[in-house]
């Protein structure tokens, strides 16, 4: 019988490192621009609700900013995007359609875990709260 | 004294069901097969048990959200679904993205062929019992799956296709660290061409087993690389010279072997056709304009019309048909065909005569994308009823 021919590709890969990543001990090396999380920058968001009407996933609800932030007048209604991140697909649609540039972008992608994750928490961080 | 009784026995046969749930299919599809001890003498495929609507969400959808709902078809050839798309809505719209945009549209689509050749090549070397091929030839997938994540900004859902251009631009760092990846793995895709060709496992088991000629292909209107390993010469890229195919060179790669062993390496030859494409993209990439429109400027209101488009996908001819009626912001009709939807249903003639072993590695040289096929089942939640259409209905009944 012939030698398979991957042999020799076998055996030089007993000297090298593994390729498994151990996540989540190891982060994988992710490009710094790839689409991961965004949120709501509330200093520049009008709330006109056009991401929430483009969304897709029908991911984002419109949310009334809670009591004890400064509203910028800019957001007469006090609403906010709220996104649902295990609702999110991540195209950016929102990102892009956004008529003041709102949307804050990152490259953030281990979301996972036992909770519902949105975007309240670093939305509302963008906010001073009432002294 | 003479025989009196006559006592026929029939023949036995063992109905075997591979699927919906089976370790040698990766996706749910039941195929049925009797078998008369080893041989298969008849065989069924079953489908309907990954239907989700698509078709009836793009008409509750806008047309824009439907570029992202299309896209979700199927993850493998998500480029391809919503490239399709894009240039339905285009051909109504008459628009046409500028060069740049053309060839960037084309890179992230070869990008896509190159990674899925890849996948199910290593697959089929799973389904044959070699796993260490599978493990390095998906070791070897990563680089082009980082190729496509510089690119489009992730490594399967692209979502990079916009009515009028693409949704990101590259710079000359992404574009040479593209480059980089492609030379890396170009190598090895032809070490891997290589041992498909030449070991013994893959040969004994993919040689002469599930054998098209060229003219159950025709007739049974089988497409893409199950056609080209029959020698039967068709490919949209070539025949429409949609986007920048035009401009670029490439060959129509068949084999006249017409078994699962041809089909595999139609795919290699791809992908290395598809890797050279790459990189005279990336060479001659044009600098003829921003390649990416302003979505918040893009119409609004799709004209009154009909549109049909075509891609060559991995897998063979995708096509869409998009019906607009000018008023309302989502599509009337949406219609999408897969080619997996011919070569998996029509092809259940192919498995008689094979044994029960071969039945899997016919079924994977054929590429089956089940999520891209379940089109014609209707499953009412509420009445919690399930029928399949007829074609007279799926055609509103002008049949």
């Amino acid at each position: 019988m012939r030698r398979p021919k991957i042999l020799g590709l076998v055996l030089r890969n007993f000297a090298k490192r593994p390729a498994t990543i151990q996540y989540p001990r190891v982060k994988t090396p992710i490009e710094e621009d790839s689409r991961g999380v965004q949120y709501a920058d509330l200093t520049k968001c009008t709330g006109c609700t056009l991401c929430a009407l483009e969304c897709p996933a029908d991911a984002i609800t419109m949310t009334p900013i809670p009591q004890g932030y400064e509203v910028t007048a800019k957001n007469p209604r006090r609403i906010y995007p709220l996104i649902d991140y295990s609702k999110c697909v991540f195209c950016y649609r929102c990102v892009k359609v956004c008529p003041v540039n709102a949307y804050i972008v990152t490259s953030k992608y281990d979301i996972a875990g036992p909770t519902r994750i949105s975007s309240e928490e670093y939305s509302l961080s963008t906010l001073k709260k009432v002294s | 004294m003479g025989v009196t009784k006559v006592i026929e026995v029939p023949i036995i046969t063992a109905e075997i069901p591979i699927g919906p749930q089976h370790p040698a299919l990766h996706e749910p599809l039941l195929l049925k097969v009797y078998a008369d001890g080893e041989e298969i003498i008849r065989a069924e495929v079953n489908t309907g048990y990954n239907h989700r609507g698509v078709e009836k969400l793009c008409e509750k959808n806008t047309f824009y959200r439907d570029l992202f709902i299309v896209g979700r078809v199927c993850g493998i050839c998500n480029t391809v679904h919503a490239n399709c798309y894009v240039r339905a809505l285009e051909y109504l719209l008459d628009a046409r993205p500028n060069n740049r945009a053309r060839y960037l549209r084309v890179l992230a689509m070869e990008l896509e062929r190159i990674h899925s050749h890849m996948l199910i090549n290593a697959v089929m070397a799973e389904i044959v019992g070699f796993d260490t091929l599978f493990m390095q030839i998906m070791l070897d997938r990563e680089r082009v799956m980082k190729a496509k994540e510089i690119l489009t900004g992730n490594r399967v859902l692209a979502d990079y296709m916009i009515v009028g251009g693409v949704r990101r631009d590259i710079d000359e760092v992404k574009r040479a660290r593209i480059r980089d990846l492609l030379l890396k793995l170009k190598p090895r895709v032809e070490y891997y061409k290589k041992v498909f060709m030449e070991d013994e496992t893959i040969v004994k088991r993919l040689v002469d087993i599930g054998v098209l000629k060229p003219v159950d292909v025709t007739s049974h209107s089988l497409v893409g690389p199950v056609a080209r390993g029959s020698g039967v010469k068709i490919d949209s890229r070539a025949s429409d010279r949609y986007d920048a195919y035009d401009e670029i060179p490439f060959n129509v790669v068949t084999r006249t072997e017409g078994d699962s062993w041809a089909r595999m390496m139609v795919r290699w030859d791809e992908t290395l056709e598809a890797i050279n494409m790459c990189l005279y993209i990336l060479e001659k990439l044009p600098f003829d304009g921003n390649p990416v429109p302003d979505e918040k400027r893009l119409p609004r209101v799709i004209p009154h019309g009909e549109s049909y488009a075509r891609v060559e996908a991995q897998r063979g001819e995708l096509t869409y048909y998009v019906m607009s009626d000018g008023r309302s912001p989502s599509p009337y009709r949406v219609k999408i065909r897969t080619p997996s939807f011919n070569n998996v249903i029509n092809s259940a003639f192919m498995y008689v005569g094979l044994s029960i072993a071969d039945v899997p590695v016919a079924l994977t040289s054929l590429d089956p994308c089940i999520s891209c096929m379940e089109r014609v089942t209707v499953i009412d939640l509420e009445k919690n009823t399930r029928y399949k259409l007829t074609l007279r209905e799926l055609a509103g009944g002008k049949v």
